[in-house]
C-alpha cells in the first residue's frame, strides 16, 4: 500500500482513534503522539491483517492495546489479575450495570479518571463504544468468560471508587 | 430512562491538522527503510530459485510454442 492510499485510511479513522486515545489517557498532547504511533504501527502491521475481523475492529485493537501499554508503563498501577475462570453472575452484572449507568456524567468522568487504565478501558469499550462480547474477545484476545469477568470486576471497582469519592451521596 | 453517561462524556476532539502530515511523512520514511532493509535480508538462494524457475518456465513455453517445420511436399 502506498502513502496516499494509507492517507485515505487515516482520514477515515483518525478522529475515532484520537478520541479513543483522549478517552483512555485524558491527555490531548499525549493522544497526538499515541495516534501517530498507532497509525504507524497499523501501517507496518497491515500485511498481517487477515480480514477475519473488520479493519475498524483491528485498528481498535491496536489502539486499545497501545494506549494501555503506554499507561501501564507510565503509571505502573496495574491491578492484580482477577480469577477469570470464575463465571460471571448475571444478577450482580445487572445490579452493577444499572447503578453505573445512573451515575451523573461529571462524577462518572472523575471516577473513570481515578480507575486503573485497564478497568477504564473495559468500561469505555462496553458502555461507550458498545462493543459486543465477540468484538471484545477479538480485541483483548480473551475467552468469553474472561471478558465478562473483566467487565464485571471493572464495574465493581468503578462503583467502589464512586462510593469512596462521593461517600455522602446516596 | 436517563441517557447513558458514558455517551455524554465521550470525547469529541478532532486530531490536529498537522498530525496527518506527520503520520504520512513517517509512513513514507518507513516505506523507504523497509525497501533498504529488503536489500539486506533478501534470501539470495530463494531469489535465484525464483529467477531460474521463471526462466525455465519461459524457456519451456518457448519450446512448446515452437511450430513444427513445414513438411517437405516433395
Amino acid at each position: 500500500m502506498d502513502a496516499d492510499r494509507f492517507g485515505m485510511l487515516y482520514d477515515r479513522y483518525s478522529a475515532k482513534v484520537f478520541q479513543k486515545c483522549v478517552g483512555m489517557t485524558r491527555d490531548k498532547d499525549l493522544s497526538h503522539d499515541l495516534t501517530h504511533d498507532i497509525f504507524l504501527k497499523a501501517f507496518v502491521g497491515l500485511a498481517k491483517f487477515d480480514h477475519r475481523s473488520k479493519f475498524g475492529t483491528w485498528l481498535y485493537s491496536i489502539t486499545y492495546n497501545y494506549c494501555l501499554d503506554h499507561l501501564r508503563k507510565t503509571q505502573r498501577n496495574r491491578t492484580s489479575d482477577v480469577d477469570e475462570e470464575t463465571g460471571a453472575t448475571d444478577m450482580a452484572e445487572d445490579r452493577y450495570e444499572i447503578e453505573l449507568l445512573s451515575l451523573r456524567a461529571d462524577r462518572l468522568s472523575t471516577v473513570l479518571e481515578a480507575l486503573d487504565p485497564a478497568d477504564r478501558a473495559m468500561l469505555l469499550m462496553k458502555y461507550q463504544d458498545e462493543l459486543s462480547i465477540k468484538d471484545m474477545m477479538d480485541v483483548l484476545v480473551l475467552s468469553e468468560s474472561a471478558v465478562k469477568m473483566r467487565v464485571l470486576r471493572a464495574r465493581e471497582r468503578a462503583l467502589a471508587k464512586y462510593h469512596q469519592l462521593y461517600r455522602e451521596e446516596p | 430512562m436517563s441517557e447513558n453517561p458514558f455517551k455524554i462524556i465521550r470525547s469529541t476532539d478532532l486530531p490536529p491538522d498537522n498530525l496527518r502530515t506527520d503520520v504520512l511523512g513517517s509512513v513514507k520514511m518507513v516505506m523507504l527503510l523497509m525497501r533498504v532493509v529488503q536489500l539486506f535480508v533478501a534470501d539470495p538462494g530463494s531469489a535465484l530459485f525464483e529467477n531460474v524457475r521463471i526462466l525455465g518456465r519461459s524457456a519451456s513455453s518457448r519450446s512448446g510454442d515452437r511450430t513444427p517445420p513445414p513438411s517437405d511436399p516433395t
